[in-house]
């Protein structure tokens, strides 16, 4: 028999997310972040985690971000609703220079823009990670913990119902093993020796005369360390069949997968048509979708929404080529962000008619 | 115990898609067990090493509404997206829902129907139809719902995708500690089901 189980993506994300050493997590109920939230609580007292069930978004947000100064790995989430709650955080933790994980099991994919620009104050950017299913999200979720304490910075898994929902065989992610050690720069209630207060803020630090108290020259190394990073992550994509496409289809996340699957199939049926999807939606792989459409007549995005990735595939691509979107928002009844048109046959006819 | 391997020809002679996978589609009314059945085929299918996924759908009710589930198995990583609109198989626990899966099946796709509750007509033309009692055969195993557990014994066998081991591995992984007093005889009816697939 194999060691592998079939876990549901939320339960697979937080076994991904204790493995990587998290040991702080905390947010509030809502569909469908809410089994993340139930399956961590379950998880992080195994290894003398603590997790926390926040009485808002707000105090989630805040409760991680404190927890995260003390060095060790902490991670929050919610839907895109509680993440707006959460964004002024995240753009000063973005400043504070801190790692945080931040899960969006979102309703739909209407939260692109809120994920990739920020809902925040100032110029600050973070690392977007898009899986399209469960084993993607193991591996994602593993590496939104290294490049969050790589960078120091907060890294955002963004995910949706299906993601959230959905049972598939995984090798599961063994949760012992000793949790990274504590960085240096972390607060531990002690000076270490220094006679001075070690201070982490979004406003730089320190006292007159030491690096950190001009706010100015605060704000330059968090754009300088911003820029670093839009460069230094490397950029992730999946891109398939794209060399003698006549038509490459652009998407997403969950909705990427069924893309993927439509253009496979139409593929087996012998139309010329390739897709990218980007798996790092910040930093945009611009790059590789710029090189990948170059020799298609069109490209076509498809988003469950008004069209908002589209912007970036246009930006990839300035002009080279013609981009059309071809998506649109769709929900049931539920509002969860099942989308009645988020089927095969459905999208596949929207390439087709892309396709003419 | 001695247990006999799978069939080596599955039933269903649909079109296999070019990846490989083969799907199974489950619907019924709440409390008949098809979530369970999907998760003990899938459970069964992950213990033997295959690549497995499950999206399941029911309605606000535990009991009598509408309750479905996708199951897709293969032995490559599934390219498959959670929903999908055509299935190599299907289970049909009861007549109620089941109109919007009847155009989903594929020609000549393997249907195992629960003739003891079922009153539609299949069209055997169409598809390759297996009759199972299953709500009888569990009745008279003691309990009645143990249906979804025959028809899951059934469907691995005439599937050729789990082995009755791996069914009762499956059903093992999926049945909660609380009602762990179940484990004997829904391994009864697992193989009570696998039985009568020979």
């Amino acid at each position: 028999m194999s060691d592998r189980a079939l876990l549901e993506g939320s339960e697979a994300i937080a076994r991904a997310a204790v493995a990587s050493g998290c040991r702080f997590f905390t947010g509030y109920p809502m569909t469908p972040f809410t089994e993340l939230l139930e399956h961590m609580a379950s998880l992080l007292p195994e290894v003398d985690g603590i997790c926390m069930n926040a009485e808002s978004e707000l105090e989630a947000v805040g409760m991680a971000w404190g927890a995260a100064t003390t060095g060790h790995l902490a991670a929050t989430g919610s839907t895109g609703q509680g993440l707006s709650l959460m964004q002024e955080s995240l753009a000063e933790i973005t400043n504070a220079r801190l790692p945080l994980v931040v899960f969006n099991m979102a309703r739909g994919q209407g939260d692109y823009f809120q994920a990739t620009r920020g809902g925040g104050h100032g110029d600050y950017r973070h690392i977007v990670l898009a899986p399209m299913d469960v084993p993607e999200a193991v591996e994602l979720t593993r590496l939104a913990f290294e490049l969050a304490s790589q960078w120091r910075t907060p890294v955002m898994v963004l995910g949706d119902y299906y993601l959230a929902h959905t049972y598939q065989a995984v090798s599961v992610p063994s949760i012992e093993g000793a949790a990274p050690e504590v960085p240096d720069w972390a607060l531990n209630g002690s000076s270490g020796g220094s006679g001075s207060a070690k201070i982490i803020s979004p406003l730089g630090g320190g006292v007159e005369g030491e690096e950190g108290f001009d706010l100015g020259a605060h704000y330059s190394a968090c754009a300088a360390h911003i820029q670093e990073m839009s460069v230094g992550v490397d950029p992730l994509i999946d891109i398939g069949f794209c060399e003698d496409a006549e038509l490459v289809v652009a998407a997403y996340g969950s909705v990427g997968k069924f893309v993927r699957y439509a253009c496979l199939r139409l593929r087996d049926a012998g139309h010329r048509v390739g897709y990218i999807r980007p798996i790092t939606l910040w930093p945009f792989p611009s790059q590789a979708v710029h090189d990948a459409v170059a020799s298609a007549a069109k490209v076509a995005v498809y988003e469950q929404n008004m069209g908002q990735m589209v912007e970036d595939v246009r930006l990839a691509t300035l002009g080279a080529v013609p981009v059309e979107f071809i998506g649109g928002p769709s929900w049931d009844h539920s509002g969860f962000g099942i989308g009645p048109d988020i089927n095969v046959p459905d999208i596949s006819e929207r390439i087709l008619e892309a396709l003419t | 115990m001695e247990r006999p391997v799978s069939s080596a020809e599955p039933a269903s002679q649909a079109e296999t898609m070019s990846s490989g996978e083969r799907e199974l589609m489950l619907t019924g009314i709440g409390g008949q067990g098809v979530q369970l059945a999907a998760q003990v085929i899938a459970q069964g299918a992950t213990a033997e090493g295959k690549e497995v996924l499950v999206f399941g759908s029911y309605g606000g009710m535990m009991r009598g509404g509408n309750t479905d589930s996708t199951v897709v198995i293969s032995d490559q990583p599934i390219e498959a997206p959670p929903v999908l609109s055509t299935t190599w198989s299907a289970v049909l626990m009861h007549h109620q829902y089941w109109a919007p899966l009847s155009e989903r099946i594929r020609d000549n796709g393997l249907v195992l129907v629960n003739t003891s509750v079922f009153e539609d007509e299949l069209d055997a033309h169409r598809y390759q139809v297996v009759e199972v009692p299953a709500t009888d055969m569990a009745t008279d195993l003691g309990n009645p719902l143990l249906a979804a557990m025959v028809m899951s014994g059934v469907y691995g066998r005439k599937s050729g995708l789990v082995s009755l081991d791996g069914l009762v591995e499956g059903m093992r992984r999926s049945v909660p500690p609380y009602r762990s007093q179940l484990i004997e005889a829904n391994e009864a009816a697992l193989a009570a089901g696998w039985e009568m697939a020979a």
